[in-house]
């Protein structure tokens, strides 16, 4: 398979790369120094005190791959079975706002949430008391999260229902007489693997975002992708960064194959 | 694997030197333009403001028969975008006829891992003052051939000899700050002078600090009335314990001081001076000062990268930007002061006037500089890191 | 068949599109403004639009955005089809779990760290310092595994014996699978490619350590004057794209649907 061979060139061999790089240790000015190379960082790496951050970052991830799902799921179902000529319009329609550039998109929102902004106005104007601090909370970080991969969890959950035969569906209706029961009897479990490649367009990425969380939050909402970014970048501790880097990744991937074959067993059997 | 001792290219020695050396000594000076007769017999240097620049051989020093090194026909610079006057660019391609490509750079660790290949393919960069020490030991970039650069005379006399790099062998000086507090008066009545106020909790939750680890902890030390480029580990927990116990009170860590001021959600902020400027477009109530216990400058400077493959043309855009008009031009676009003497007379009066750009000289030479300490960076990122992670 | 309505989901669909396009009204709505910024605002003006065709480098940085997107979008497309087809036919589950993790790799991977080991990569063996080749192969690199991902999920659910059919009806193994399976799957691929050309747009990261000389994209732009201020242009050059990928969404609907109306009037 092609991609295979490119994934492997072009990742895997820089990826081992930066691996050698992880095992080196920065010298004076932010170089590698490759002298005594082991597993120094990655000790270092597993200190107790960075675990907040990772923390912080599952957090967002979970709550916004929840949040995008739910939200997704609905408008997934709704373009697929009502939106008849105009399916492939609405399709491109929910992309559409991301082929800007999303610092302008998060400069709106936080001209929407400050504290003089949209919202806090409108609530003024209505009478109610404010302004309430929107911006630079959780609040913030996971609207906005939400916002940047709801599109990656609309469109394979799009393509899983759009497959669903509306016979079957409404053959399910009839059997379990309700809609919600043959829903989550038949409707769902059929969907189950748009779901799945939903969470995980949504949930990898966002352990990964670390300029949301940045912009929006506040101080208290560090995340270890933003660790790893000032390790690489203003620190230049190269070694460091990557092998906190290449651990994110190891938990990442481990938990995120555990929880597919989980979902894998339990539902689809 | 001891023969790979390093990631980064060995230091070569630059060949093109020695035809530089040869060639330039004497006949650089009419190469590359305005303002420069004067300079090399010691005088004061009074911008030609008369003579409109003129191409290479110039009347006035042709005693010199070598012949004069002609720059190559294009130059790659690399900088933040729009840090340059409007019109430079296209001024200086108009002088010289050389092309040239601008290139930019979201951030300076960018541009350091790009250029930490050795192979760029830029000339020109802008690097701030402190990576210059590391730059140099790692071979990033080449010393400059001063000879190339008579413009060097408009630098004011304190820049002739910056701390970072001494006699301005690997460098010019380009575009210099100061870091202090801002508040906003509309805010906050009584009159703030000390960094104290960031700790004040009567505006918790409306304050904010600079994403930046040396910057931060620089704020810290001068607090407490130590040395933004200690070493020593006490001080540094000291200044740690400090900034840890700020945290709670503050809304955000950002580097868009500018955005975070003028939208009104913080009202006391660690402040780049030049970009509370810009803030006061917005929101004049703004005011920006250097505290009592001191503060901190930094500056902008350029650089040859080594391999550079248009040396030439490059010592000749390093010159002018030394011009005294094109550094006006410069600053007036940009809103930053420029380390350059003979560009104050047609800098806008607006600039040189506004505290916040240009602050008192007295003022500004009891400012500290921020140095890169090698591998004793660790100790502040480090703690950087316990500070941003910690709960 | 008579389509049924369901208000619920109706008004729901309108607030999510509402929630999708929020930020982008106030971002048109910005370009307008009379301010160098993108705080508060001062006034209705139109200057910006000019402006922003006079600014050669931002039309570079577009171009550059564009082309890089265009080659991405194909050849990702291309490639991730392949491989989230060939994943789902996959036997055994011991080589899908590996093919899993593999296809995860480049979506966990911090930006920072693909980003940094593709430059070292292309310097160290290619002598390369960046060009808009090399931000295409990187951002195809991060995006293969987008579409494999969407490609797979909806390959699973097909059933392999249509293709069966179709060769038992004498057609090739190629026709079998551009006349069969690719339709069946085109919706999936098509989302993979959207969302390949959303990624390669507006990534920042990875691009800023594999762009070279001419090769500065748009992204880079914006993010570089943050430092000193993201004018109203910006917004501008935003608005233009999207109003125009807009319209010609819109006029491509209205050809294809004239070409139905038309096929459905000749029968």
């Amino acid at each position: 398979m092609p991609g295979l061979s490119w994934l492997v060139v072009f990742f895997a061999l820089p990826l081992a790369i930066i691996f050698v790089v992880s095992l080196g240790s920065r010298d004076q000015y932010g170089g590698v120094l490759f002298e005594h190379l082991g597993f120094h960082n990655y000790a270092r790496a597993l200190e107790p005190e960075l675990l907040p951050t990772v923390g912080n970052s599952f957090k967002y991830a979970l709550a916004t791959t929840f949040f995008s799902i739910v939200i997704a799921y609905p408008i997934a179902y709704w373009i697929s079975r009502y939106g008849g000529r105009r399916k492939v319009l609405l399709i491109v329609l929910v992309m559409l706002p991301f082929w800007t550039s999303w610092v302008i998109r998060t400069y709106a929102w936080m001209i929407i949430l400050r504290d003089n902004g949209v919202v806090n106005g409108l609530l003024g104007a209505v009478g109610l008391p404010g302004p309430i601090q929107l911006l630079n909370t959780d609040l913030a970080v996971i609207l906005g999260m939400t916002y940047g991969f709801l599109p990656f969890a609309i469109l394979p959950l799009y393509v899983s229902i759009d497959r669903l035969d509306p016979a079957l569906v409404q053959a399910a209706r009839d059997l379990y007489s309700g809609g919600a029961a043959a829903f989550f009897h038949v409707t769902l479990p059929l969907t189950m693997p748009g779901i799945i490649a939903a969470a995980l367009l949504t949930f990898i990425p966002a352990i990964g975002d670390f300029v949301t969380p940045d912009l929006l939050g506040g101080a208290q909402t560090t995340t270890i992708a933003k660790v790893v970014q000032t390790l690489f970048l203003s620190a230049r501790d190269w070694p460091f960064g990557a092998a906190l880097g290449f651990l994110l990744i190891v938990v990442t991937i481990v938990g995120t194959v555990a929880g597919l074959r989980f979902l894998r067993q339990e539902v689809v059997g | 694997m001891s023969e790979i001792q390093r990631i980064h290219p060995p230091r070569r020695p630059i060949s093109r030197r020695a035809m530089l050396r040869g060639m330039a000594g004497m006949g650089a000076a009419a190469a590359f333009g305005p303002t420069l007769a004067a300079c090399s017999s010691g005088a004061t240097p009074s911008p030609s403001a008369a003579a409109s620049p003129s191409v290479a051989p110039s009347a006035a020093a042709s005693q010199e028969p070598t012949p004069v090194p002609s720059p190559e026909s294009e130059l790659y610079v690399y900088n933040w975008t729009e840090y340059i006057g409007e019109d430079t660019i296209s001024k200086f391609e108009d002088q010289y006829g050389i092309k040239v490509t601008y290139d930019f750079f979201d951030s300076a660790e960018t541009m350091t891992a790009k250029i930490s290949t050795g192979n760029s393919g830029y000339d020109v960069t802008f690097p701030t003052s402190t990576y210059i020490k590391g730059y140099v030991e790692q071979g990033f970039i080449q010393p400059l051939d001063l000879s190339l650069i008579p413009n060097k005379v408009n630098l004011a006399p304190e820049w002739q000899d910056p701390e970072y790099d001494p006699g301005n062998q690997h460098s010019m000086p380009y575009m210099w700050w100061t870091t202090g507090v801002a508040y906003d008066t509309a805010q906050i009545e009584e009159e703030l002078t000390s960094w104290k106020a960031l700790w004040d909790p009567r505006w918790s939750g409306k304050m904010a600090m600079l994403d930046d680890v040396r910057e931060t902890f620089g704020a810290a030390l001068i607090r407490l009335g130590y040395s933004v480029n200690t070493t020593s580990d006490t001080e540094l927990d000291e200044a740690l314990k400090l900034l840890q116990d700020q945290k709670p009170l503050l809304r955000t860590y950002t580097t868009d001081d500018i955005g975070v001021l003028s939208s009104g959600d913080v009202w006391v902020m660690h402040a780049w001076g030049a970009d509370v400027y810009q803030v006061q477009e917005e929101r004049d109530t703004v005011v920006y000062y250097i505290p009592e216990e001191g503060g901190v400058r930094g500056s902008d400077t350029m650089v040859l990268l080594a391999n550079a493959k248009h040396p030439i043309a490059a010592h000749a855009f390093i010159n002018f930007m030394l011009d005294a008009e094109v550094a006006a031009a410069n600053t007036n676009y940009i809103g930053y002061m420029g380390p350059n003497e003979a560009a104050k007379q047609f800098i806008d009066p607006a600039i040189l006037d506004d505290p916040t750009v240009n602050p008192d000289k007295a003022l500004v030479a009891k400012l500290q500089e921020i140095l890169d300490l090698g591998a004793d960076e660790a100790k502040y990122t480090d703690r950087w890191t316990k500070l941003r992670s910690g709960a | 068949m008579r389509r049924e309505r369901n208000p619920f989901l109706t008004v729901y669909a309108w607030i999510v599109y509402i929630f999708l396009f929020a930020p982008i009204v106030i971002l048109i709505l910005f370009s307008f403004n009379d301010s160098k910024r993108n705080f508060i605002w001062r006034g209705f003006t139109l200057k910006w639009y000019p402006e922003l065709f006079g600014n050669d480098a931002l039309l570079a940085a577009l171009g550059v955005t564009l082309q890089v997107a265009f080659i991405s979008v194909v050849v990702t497309t291309f490639l991730g089809t392949l491989l989230g087809l060939g994943l789902a036919r996959l036997r055994s589950s011991r080589a899908a779990g590996a093919s899993d993790t593999l296809i995860l790799l480049p979506m966990v991977t911090p930006e920072v760290v693909m980003g940094i080991s593709l430059l070292l990569f292309f310097a160290l063996l290619f002598n390369a310092n960046g060009s808009i080749l090399q931000i295409a192969v990187a951002h195809i690199a991060f995006s293969i595994s987008y579409v494999a991902i969407i490609v797979r999920a909806r390959a699973v659910s097909l059933d392999p014996r249509m293709e069966e059919a179709a060769r038992d009806l004498g057609a090739s193994p190629r026709a079998a699978f551009l006349h069969v399976t690719l339709p069946l799957l085109a919706p999936a691929v098509a989302a993979g490619g959207l969302i390949a050309f959303a990624l390669s747009f507006d990534d920042l990261i990875i691009t800023s350590f594999n762009a070279g000389v001419g090769s500065s994209t748009l992204p880079l732009y914006i993010y570089s004057r943050i430092r000193f201020g993201v004018t109203p242009e910006i917004n501008a050059i935003s608005t233009i794209v999207v109003v125009s990928t807009g319209v010609a969404i819109l006029i491509a609907m209205q050809v294809s649907a004239r070409r139905a109306r038309a096929l459905a009037t000749q029968e």
